[in-house]
């Protein structure tokens, strides 16, 4: 608060028209609950925007702009109005380039307020009261969508049913991100609750994710398999051919090896029940690893890189442990009738663990919820480059979901009768837009944490625990102006996960640069999502610039016993691969070592 | 001899509780500590123990007879318990002590024919540390006159057969509806109060012992203590005295003397009131002083406090105390209830209230939507 005026990182180099060359959305057709995706304007420089690379981390294609659309604007807008969050209307996004930058809707009159806290109320106790029913029926709801899209057989199916296809197809993907949105603001409420609670009967709010871990999620049941079949692979003698060569012609050479056969067929049957997997959310871009098990391939010639390996369940047992102990501790330390309100609180959140729920929608969310999009995008792209319409069936992806059902609907058949012409149009862009993609993925590094008016707080409890809007990011981010990051040697951020860790620092910012990260080193990244936690079995900590209690990382850490500091604003500016650095997980604390 | 029925204030000490019961045992001790309480005197609980005649004994005992399962079954049987004990006289001995202590107390107060009383219920087993059995027993204010008092006294006995305080003994314990002579009667002169309300020694919601908290309303107490509006709410630091915080509440309504209907009724609070906070700073001061010295000398424990600001006096003359107990959520242990401490009154089924609602709580705490 002080005498500091607010700072400002202007948005004006970012202010476009068109969303990527040749487009400029039409919003008549197009609905929204709050706000769209939008290029920034000049009027966004009042507002703070955080630049989301937690999720998105190298830009997104025209086509994933419709995903993103579904998902962060439409799907959280919905959710938030749905479930009557009091104080945010939801998220919202701006492109600088093809990057995204998050900002919230503030609720900002008390009538407001008031009528969405009573719906809040009426609309969460009773899914809190039962979450494991209500859970089971919407993940239910999901999983009998991808039985129907997973078993269709796209290459047999007319134009017309094609199309038709592609259409339910983000019809789904826009009701999954709806559900991702209500669950998650309920859950939110629970845990932000029970957070409360702790700090008000004068335990650490920060304690309270780490009460609820340990437990088992579809990824972690995956990262165990990998680990599994790397321990595997030494065994069969075929450690060799992961560790060294290209992933490309990785099969033939493991083929070829004595034991190479059996592991492929446990290769196989691994990728038969996990591999419905993108590897960044909205990004329909992205081969899924039914497509191109390489992130799989390489995840376990990471593991075998650590020679001691990873053992899964004396991990788990430690962090159960660890669990039990700071219960058993937090206990101790109450009492009466603050006994009664924390064990109530802690029940709620076992029963609606959203430290649990974080990791494990992203396996029927965020990381699925794409593939059928994509599949049918590719099977009409397929058709639409035989037909001499675009160069290549990718070329989709880089046509905006208006232009293309705009096109379609003309002319479903791709007949040629309707349309023949607006698709030379077009195709004619795509080299452009291709470009265009190319140059802001080169840029994204070196973009701003954050653009617009950086506030001295921010009220939205999901931006603070989830991407870390903390008072203390917030001033660090107004502040780094000042000293410049190179004379920085300390850096202070969330204690996410305990312990103490020195050593090398391994700076990536992106997730396709995760295989330069060597074992033994410490990861010093914008933020992790759920690709990155392979590495999570090989570092030896693990530092980020956003999050909070709740963000992927911190999460993940506890469940791998490495300290963690989250939501430091700067690390990936002040820290250079090869530093030497000392993390103290317990003090939220980074030094510069040398 | 035989024990006295009927005590003066000024004669009762806190080892009397087992007499008067620990609430005018302990407000007799703090005017006997120097603080100012109203004048009043008790009837005691051994006193008032089997002034029921045989008759109307054996008839209470055979309606206890029947187990009581629903919540309408017990209900109309405290209304059957209550309409036969108020049809009962009280022996004569024990009408005649009522008497002299009243017209006592009315030549020491100086209100003659028109001194008005506050008549309550002092229960010897009320708000000890196991369980709270605060509201569970009735008050009745603005009562004159020694045959409207004797009424109250009766009724005030008759209140341990209110179908809330069965409920509540079946669920706490407590001596059977039958083992009356727990309950003693004490009558207090009414203070005519401008603002009165309650003082905790500490944070009733967060249990923060470095922080008071005071509430408080126009009028007498009882609409404060009772939950019927939102009071005025300050928080206060225990270590410099300052007040932290100042909140006005949705105070709509009060409690006042109603001359025609000779009692004290809640009424609508009149809208140039009903902005204004009920005390001033140096009030809300002077009374955490007060509150900490009465809690140092009642051993440290944590206490809340009843205060009434009399509407003539000149300050500090003006503030009273009306009781004190031990505040019984934060000191209560493991085994006491698990209901926030507030002035709200006791649920009527207490364990139907969950410990913790993360949905209220969130909307409160996280959220910071204020309440309406």
């Amino acid at each position: 608060m002080s005498g500091d005026s607010p700072r400002t990182f202007p948005v004006d180099e970012f202010v476009k028209e068109e969303l990527y060359p040749g487009y400029r959305q039409a919003f008549g057709s197009q609905p929204f609950v709050a706000g769209p995706v939008r290029p920034f304007s000049l009027a966004d420089n009042e507002r703070y925007w955080l630049r989301d690379s937690l999720h998105f981390s190298e830009g997104m294609v025209p086509a994933s702009i419709a995903t993103l659309d579904d998902a962060q604007t439409w799907g959280a807008q919905l959710g938030a109005e749905i479930v009557g969050v009091p104080p945010t209307r939801g998220s919202v996004n701006r492109l600088a380039g093809t990057h995204v930058y998050l900002g919230t809707i503030d609720v900002d009159t008390q009538w407001q307020v008031q009528a969405r806290a009573a719906r809040f109320g009426t609309y969460v106790s009773p899914i809190l009261a039962d979450f494991n029913a209500y859970w089971t029926m919407r993940a239910g709801e999901l999983t009998a969508a991808y039985e129907h899209f997973d078993h269709l057989d796209l290459t047999a199916m007319s134009p017309a049913e094609l199309w038709t296809t592609l259409k339910d197809a983000y019809a789904f993907h826009r009701r999954a991100w709806f559900i991702h949105f209500e669950v998650m603001y309920v859950l939110t409420a629970n845990y932000l609750a029970f957070y409360a609670l702790a700090e008000e009967i004068g335990l650490s709010g920060a304690q309270v994710s780490s009460f609820l871990a340990g437990e088992q999620t579809f990824y972690s049941r995956t990262d165990e398999e990998l680990w599994r079949l790397a321990g595997r692979a030494r065994e069969l003698g075929v450690d060799a051919a992961l560790l060294h060569g290209s992933p490309l012609d990785m099969r033939a050479r493991i083929a070829a090896l004595g034991g190479g056969a059996t592991w492929l067929a446990e290769l196989d049957a691994f990728l038969a029940v996990y591999v419905q997997r993108m590897e960044e959310t909205c990004r329909i871009d992205i081969p899924s690893w039914v497509e191109d098990p390489t992130p799989a391939l390489y995840s376990i010639g990471a593991f075998l890189a650590k020679p001691a390996g990873f053992d899964f369940n004396v991990a788990r047992a430690a962090a159960i442990a660890e669990r039990d102990q700071q219960i058993d501790e937090a206990r101790r330390a109450v009492n009466g009738a603050d006994l009664a309100r924390f064990n109530a609180a802690l029940a709620s959140n076992q029963a609606a663990n959203f430290a649990w729920w974080n990791e494990e929608h992203n396996y029927l969310i965020d990381r699925r919820a794409g593939i059928p999009v994509r599949r049918a995008t590719l099977e009409l792209g397929a058709r639409l480059a035989d037909a001499g319409r675009v160069a290549d069936p990718t070329d989709l992806f880089y046509l905006f979901k208006p232009e293309l059902f705009e096109v379609m609907e003309a002319d479903p058949a791709v007949s040629g009768s309707g349309g023949g012409g607006r698709w030379a149009d077009l195709a004619a862009m795509v080299p452009d837009r291709r470009a265009y993609f190319e140059y802001w993925r080169e840029r994204g590094p070196s973009l701003p944490t954050m653009l617009g008016t950086i506030p001295d707080t921010v009220p939205d409890p999901i931006m603070i625990e989830v991407f870390g809007l903390s008072g203390h990011f917030l001033e660090t981010l107004r502040g780094d102006g000042a000293s410049g990051p190179a004379a920085v040697t300390e850096i202070r951020g969330f204690p996410a996960a305990k312990g103490t860790a020195e050593g090398t620092a391994r700076v990536i910012t992106t997730v396709g640069d995760l295989h330069l990260v060597q074992p033994g080193e410490i990861l010093v990244c914008g933020g992790t999502t759920t690709e990155w936690t392979p590495a999570f079995g090989i570092i030896t900590a693990c530092v980020c610039d956003t999050g909070g209690s709740l963000t992927h990382a911190a999460i993940v850490s506890r469940e791998y016993g490495i300290p963690c500091v989250v939501g430091t604003a700067i690390a990936t500016q002040v820290v250079k691969t090869g530093d030497r650095i000392r993390v103290d997980g317990r003090a939220g604390t980074v030094q510069v070592l040398a | 001899m035989t024990d006295p029925a009927v005590i003066s204030l000024g004669d009762i000490r806190g080892a009397d509780a087992a007499r008067v019961g620990p609430k005018m045992a302990r407000l007799g001790q703090l005017a006997a500590d120097g603080w100012r309480v109203p004048d009043g005197y008790a009837v005691t609980a051994q006193a008032l123990d089997g002034w029921l005649p045989e008759a109307a004994r054996g008839e209470l005992a055979r309606m206890f007879s029947v187990a009581v399962s629903g919540t309408a079954e017990l209900s109309a049987l405290a209304v059957q318990a209550r309409a036969l004990i108020d049809a009962q006289p009280l022996p004569s001995r024990l009408a005649d002590a009522v008497a002299g202590a009243h017209g006592r107390l009315a030549d020491r107060t100086g209100h003659g024919e028109s001194l008005r009383v506050a008549v309550r219920s002092s229960a010897v087993s009320e708000d000890g540390h196991a369980a709270s059995f605060a509201g569970q027993y009735e008050t009745y204010l603005g009562v004159s006159g020694v045959e409207e008092v004797l009424l109250h006294i009766r009724r005030c006995w008759a209140s341990g057969f209110s179908a809330p305080a069965l409920a509540y003994r079946s669920r706490f314990g407590g001596p059977s509806p039958l083992r009356v002579h727990d309950l003693a009667v004490g009558v207090l002169e009414l203070v005519d109060a401008r603002s009165a309300g309650v003082a905790f020694t500490l944070d009733p919601v967060t249990g923060d012992r470095s922080t008071l908290v005071v509430e408080g309303n126009w009028g007498l107490g009882e609409s404060v203590v009772s939950g019927h509006v939102t009071p005025d709410h300050w928080t206060v630091d225990r270590a410099s005295g300052q007040v932290l915080t100042a909140r006005t509440g949705a105070k709509r309504a009060w409690t006042a003397y109603d001359a025609a209907a000779g009692r004290a009724v809640l009424a609508p609070l009149p809208d140039e009131l009903a902005a204004q906070m009920c005390l001033t700073d140096e009030e809300v001061r002077y009374l955490c002083a007060q509150a900490v010295a009465i809690e140092s000398a009642a051993g440290g424990v944590p206490q809340d406090v009843e205060w009434a600001v009399a509407r003539d006096l000149p300050f500090p003359d003006s503030v009273f105390f009306l009781q004190h107990r031990p505040e019984t959520t934060w000191t209560g242990g493991p085994g006491g209830p698990a209901r926030p401490a507030s002035a709200a009154p006791a649920p009527p089924e207490p364990e139907a209230e969950p410990a913790f609602d993360p949905v209220q709580y969130a909307l409160r705490n996280v959220f910071k939507v204020p309440e309406k």
